[in-house]
């Protein structure tokens, strides 16, 4: 039970950090994705399937907060969460690289589907997209190793452990 | 793979997913009780911290270098006496503009007939792709949607979504929103500035290819605009460059507010815009 609990605190929580404290810390005006860092390692240790679901409600809740365009984060997210899932078994989850190299796909995955998501809809887009996607990309592997430690540990024995109920 | 269920049901999520997106893309009257409820949850925990930061930032200044506050001290004071005169100066052009506006029965527009209603920001986007912040006034307060929201260092955007104590600002860097403008210098050139997602960045439009329109230029609220009033400092035209066809000019432009050390703005709850045949906000 209390798996499920901090699933669903970690992208409440990421929010919050995005919404407020990160501005503080912005790398040229952009702040990391911890919601799509959690997508990522949840799909990568749950897979496909999961990652999916899991990609899709946080990405809805992050809709539901910026209230425009609602169902764009939650496609980005549920697909980031479907393809990085289909890694799951066939790479190295031991290797801290794996779980940075694999955010660094995840933000590339989600900026792109995002920005044709953008585009699809009427919105116009500049080239700072591509610098601001950078960005972000190095930002969130900055803090994708501290946190795939946490989420690794936290797994195999911490918060997030199985214990029996799936 | 027609007969997966989790094909069909992926299917549905994505078609549900593209209908709200649509229906969600233009500006809406009210929240869903969805959105309500998560703004209800998120608004006192932003509140507390941006609480807490104000505390912590009047901490900050007991270990401040007090030789560089005095410094500073005695360069506001040189400041505020050069503004003083300058204040004079404009008493005088004030009260020379009112005479001739009543000679000529112009209609008064200026900024200073209206009330405003000051705002903290307790928080920002979650994500990089659109640009907007929560402030802590809401419907509580007389915060409607579609009110101006201005810095005294010029246009911050306007009020998106409203709920009881705090409301979504749309800021006009976010690459939905488009401001009619003119330029301050010549009074022409009557275009859009529309934003780029970029914080620094603002990209004018459509600009005939004869226009005036040079580096250092402020670009400033047209007033045609059913959104904003009139001569509201916009930015400053950075870089011009000619359009591919040739006939257009496109025009960068440095918003005349720092959106990223932004603390504190003005809604202006009084504003009544003009009626206007022509939509020229582009949100």
């Amino acid at each position: 039970m209390m798996r499920y609990i901090v699933l669903a605190l970690l992208p409440f929580l990421s929010i919050f950090l995005q919404s407020t404290i990160f501005h503080h810390f912005s790398i040229k005006g952009s702040i990391p994705d911890l919601v799509l860092i959690f997508v990522v390692f949840f799909a990568l240790f749950s897979g496909a399937r999961r990652g999916t679901v899991y990609g899709l409600l946080c990405g809805l809740l992050e809709d539901l907060y910026m209230g425009h365009f609602i169902g764009m984060n939650m496609l980005a997210k549920g697909l980031t969460g479907y393809i990085l899932g289909k890694a799951q078994g066939t790479v190295f989850k031991e290797n801290l690289w794996v779980g940075i190299l694999s955010v660094a796909a995840g933000t590339i995955i989600n900026s792109l589907t995002m920005a044709f998501l953008l585009l699809a809809n009427g919105s116009g887009m500049e080239w700072e997209v591509a610098f601001t996607t950078l960005y972000q990309c190095l930002y969130n592997l900055l803090l994708a190793g501290p946190i795939y430690l946490w989420y690794y540990y936290s797994i195999y024995d911490g918060l997030l452990r199985t214990t029996g109920e799936n | 793979m027609l007969g997966n269920k989790w094909f069909w049901l992926s299917f549905l999520v994505v078609i549900a997913a593209l209908i709200t997106m649509s229906q969600t893309s233009l500006p809406r009257e009210d929240m869903t009780i969805l959105e309500k409820a998560v703004h209800s949850v998120y608004t006192p925990l932003q509140n507390g911290v941006n609480n807490v930061r104000g505390h912590w930032g009047n901490l900050g200044y007991l270990f401040s270098d007090k030789r560089a506050l005095q410094s500073r001290i005695q360069e506001l004071e040189q400041r505020n006496a050069r503004m003083s005169i300058d204040n004079q100066a404009l008493r005088e052009y004030e009260a020379q503009a009112k005479r001739l506006q009543e000679m000529l029965e112009f209609k008064e527009d200026n900024l200073d007939i209206y009330d405003l209603q000051a705002a903290e920001i307790i928080a920002r986007s979650p994500n990089n792709w659109s640009k907007s912040m929560l402030i802590n006034v809401g419907a509580n307060d007389g915060i409607k949607q579609g009110m101006p929201v201005i810095h005294p260092d010029g246009l911050v955007g306007r009020i998106s979504k409203v709920s009881s104590n705090s409301a979504q600002v749309s800021l006009i860097t976010d690459r939905e929103m488009a401001v009619g403008v003119i330029l301050e210098r010549s009074r022409e050139t009557n275009g859009i500035v529309e934003g780029t997602g970029s914080s620094v960045l603002l990209r004018m439009n459509n600009i005939p290819y004869y226009s005036s329109i040079e580096e250092d230029d402020r670009v400033i609220t047209s007033g045609l605009s059913a959104n904003y009033p009139k001569g509201i400092d916009v930015g400053i035209v950075s870089k011009v460059n000619r359009e591919p066809s040739g006939l257009l000019l496109s025009a960068e432009v440095k918003p005349a507010v720092d959106f990223d050390r932004l603390e504190e703005v003005l809604v202006i709850t009084n504003y009544h815009p003009p009626e206007v045949d022509v939509d020229e906000e582009g949100e």
